[in-house]
């Protein structure tokens, strides 16, 4: 007989000692908010590989990291090339002097979460936290006891935002960081919005740090948000994510989810169908390298008929890398009419490489069409040979297919500076003028 | 230009080539005819450098260089150019991006700088017209769903983008249609010149009424067994291979 000793919940250097700086002005009910949920981690504590859904990802190296929470930004955050509006968060606070909302239309509000906390809380209250899973895990049950900040962003009733809004998160070396975000898109509503996760000191990629950052999205009646989230952390940071999605009738929201590095990036991305003709899109692109891990959790949750989803995830590893799919697909009895897809497509460059794929059907309607497929595989030998007999080296040759591979994610993308910007990654110079010459 | 000696070739471990040679002079066709599975494409496999395919013994030179020694994208840099029997479809990679790769992969090569974007598209609108192949394909990912002999046209549209010095043109003609053999031909005959030598795999006497060939191999059981000139085509064409084969085994016994 075997006995199982439970191990003592180890506490992490980093969280906050004794209970964390208090918000100034934040109101009664967020504070509430913040003590619940640091109650709850007490209870539960990080997860670790005994849970089935952290099984395949070590957190050791998480747990042992020596970090500090954070209380200000120290660096200025370094600012991409865009002149779209933009706010910027360092370790988790915001940055006002490099935040830039110029140029954005009436009928919105658009702000940080400290800012909306003491000047707009009832309207944050309605929401706020509304969209997180019942069975929070650790790391979110921290990122409500601990966040400070955050973008916010409410768009009323009809107002058509045309250009994307830029929220860059850039985290300094040392540092735990605990972002909430909250969008709420009212009937009739378009927005799109670009969330860019960084080290400050990009040249220098091997900072360790935790951003553990969650996102929430309230679509309203007829709504369109389409949401990127573009994660280059440093190769030894940890990036926890998640995005919570609740969608009303005819709701339609599309995320796209791209990790691009990072020691360990993990994303939970959830979206519940609540509205009828409502439909979700997911993407997700995963580029893995060296010995970084990537894990993408995603559940779309059909709760009432006549839904659509459509999930296309695909993942390209080479060296040491691994990556974590799972896919749940959850339709609810009376969510008749669902018609949904889940898609996940794994390229391996490396024969060290290893990607874990599992989809996860639970239909409890009868009329309904759901599909998936979920594949693993390698570069094909003939299409290399070929490339090569054109004269194109083993390495660009192998850029070309693997581009081709992802494409096809790439593609979906709507801001034409995201797809460029993919495209050069993967693909180098081979793109360049490519499109639009004939 | 191309020298073959006694070339012992295995396809994953299978002896398929059993002492080859042939030589091909610059600006000279040759014509290599045989049954099915006699190794043809094999030897075309094996000078453009498949992985898979063994040299066990003999030696193949190209402008004085040991073929074995360099990689297939080197292979083509230095001008060697296949024409594939089965051309591969390439999902996601368009005909522009996979030429414009291969141009600027040739000239880096070469110590050479990259083709300018208008260049490219002006070069490649020219080769296009020349093999009448439509824009609208240069777009379309590679091979993927064209048919049998767009895929052969798509083999010349390279071939011409690429101007080899050596092209081995395995089975182009298979599956063309009356007209599009023509074009294919002309597409060929545009671009034979002094340097460029041509080694053209055919089961059809017909293609060498447009490709007039200077010598006509036949390869049989891995084995060049008889070559002669034009005429020897025309000799295929009415009495098939049986005679040969005969012959050979003849000479065999008589040794
Ligand atoms: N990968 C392989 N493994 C084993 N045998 C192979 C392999 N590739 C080719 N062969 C064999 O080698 C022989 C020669 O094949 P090859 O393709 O060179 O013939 P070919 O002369 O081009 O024929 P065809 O006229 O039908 O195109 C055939 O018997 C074939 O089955
Ligand atoms: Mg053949």
């Amino acid at each position: 007989m075997s006995t199982v000793t439970a191990t003592p919940n180890h506490q992490p250097s980093w969280l906050p000692s004794g209970s964390a700086p208090a918000l100034r002005a934040a109101p009664g009910w967020f504070m509430e908010l913040q003590d619940k949920a640091e109650l709850d981690y007490q209870q539960l504590g990080l997860p670790g590989v005994r849970d089935e859904q952290w099984r395949y990802t070590s957190l050791r190296a998480l747990k042992s990291a020596e970090l500090t929470f954070a209380t200000g930004p120290l660096n200025e955050a370094q600012l991409p090339d865009s002149d779209l509006p933009r706010l910027v968060f360092v370790n988790g606070c915001f940055n006002a002097l490099q935040s830039d909302l110029a140029g954005l239309p009436e009928g919105l509000l658009c702000t940080n979460l400290a800012n909306a906390l003491e000047h707009h809380a009832d309207r944050l209250e309605k929401v706020l936290g509304t969209t997180l899973p019942d069975a929070a895990h650790g790391f979110q049950l921290l990122n409500s006891a601990y966040c400070r900040d955050g973008y916010v962003l409410f768009v009323e009733q009809g107002t058509i935002i045309d250009t994307p809004i830029e929220v860059i998160f850039q985290n300094d070396a040392g540092v735990a960081s605990h972002c909430r975000n909250l969008v709420v898109a009212d009937a009739n509503s378009q927005c799109t919005i670009i969330e860019r996760h960084s080290s400050t000191q990009p040249e220098n990629s091997h900072d360790v740090y935790l951003s553990n950052c969650l996102t929430e999205v309230v679509a309203g009646q007829g709504a369109h948000v389409d949401h990127y989230k573009l994660q280059s952390e440093s190769t030894e940071a940890f990036h926890l994510g998640g995005i919570f999605i609740d969608q009303a009738n005819s709701a339609h929201v599309t995320s796209h989810n791209i990790g691009l590095s990072g020691k360990l990036l993990r994303n939970d991305v959830i979206a519940r169908l609540n509205g009828s003709g409502s439909h979700i899109e997911m993407n997700g692109l995963v580029l893995g390298s060296d010995q970084e891990h990537m894990d993408n959790h995603t559940e779309v949750v059909h709760a009432v008929p006549n839904c659509t989803s459509d999930e296309f995830y695909k993942t390209v590893l080479d060296d040491h890398s691994r990556s974590v799919f799972r896919g749940r697909i959850i339709v609810a009895q009376d969510a008749q009419q669902t018609n949904a897809d889940q898609q996940n497509n794994n390229l391996l460059l490396s024969p060290d490489a290893e990607a874990d794929t599992k989809p996860q059907l639970e239909i409890y309607a009868d009329d309904v069409k759901c599909s998936h497929g979920a594949t693993v595989g390698q570069l094909e030998q003939k299409s290399l040979f070929y490339l090569q007999s054109r004269g194109i080296n083993l390495e660009a040759a192998r850029a070309l297919l693997t581009f081709a591979f992802a494409n096809e994610v790439v593609e979906r993308i709507k801001v034409d500076s995201i797809k460029q910007e993919l495209t050069q990654l993967i693909a180098g110079e081979l793109m360049n003028d490519i499109e639009g010459v004939l | 230009m191309l020298k073959v000696q006694d070339l012992h070739v295995s396809v994953f471990g299978t002896p398929i080539l059993k002492g080859l040679s042939l030589e091909v002079n610059p600006g000279e066709v040759h014509a290599i005819m045989g049954p099915n599975g006699s190794g043809k494409s094999t030897l075309s496999n094996v000078i453009a450098g498949r992985d898979g395919y063994e040299v066990t013994s003999g030696s193949i030179e190209y402008i004085g260089k040991d073929l074995t020694e360099l990689e297939a994208d080197e292979r083509a840099c230095e001008g060697i150019f296949l024409a594939f029997q089965y051309p591969v479809e390439i999902p996601g990679v368009s005909n522009m991006a996979m030429l414009k790769a291969a141009v600027n992969s040739m000239r880096k090569y070469r110590g050479e700088d990259e083709m300018s974007a208008a260049e490219f598209l002006q070069l490649i609108k020219k080769k296009a017209e020349l093999v009448q192949m439509k824009q609208e394909f240069l777009k379309r990912s590679v091979n993927e769903g064209f048919s049998g002999g767009e895929k052969k046209r798509n083999e010349i549209l390279q071939m011409a983008m690429l101007e080899p010095t050596l092209a081995l043109l395995d089975e182009t003609d298979s599956g063309l249609d009356i007209d599009a053999l023509k074009v294919v031909a002309d597409g060929v005959n545009a671009l034979r010149s002094p340097e460029r030598s041509m080694v053209v795999v055919t089961h059809y006497q017909r293609l060498l009424d447009y490709i007039v060939p200077d010598h006509v191999h036949v390869l049989a059981n891995g084995q060049i067994v008889k070559s002669g000139d034009k005429s020897l085509a025309l000799e295929l064409e009415e009495r098939g291979y049986g005679w040969i084969e005969d012959e050979v085994s003849g000479l065999q016994e008589a040794s």
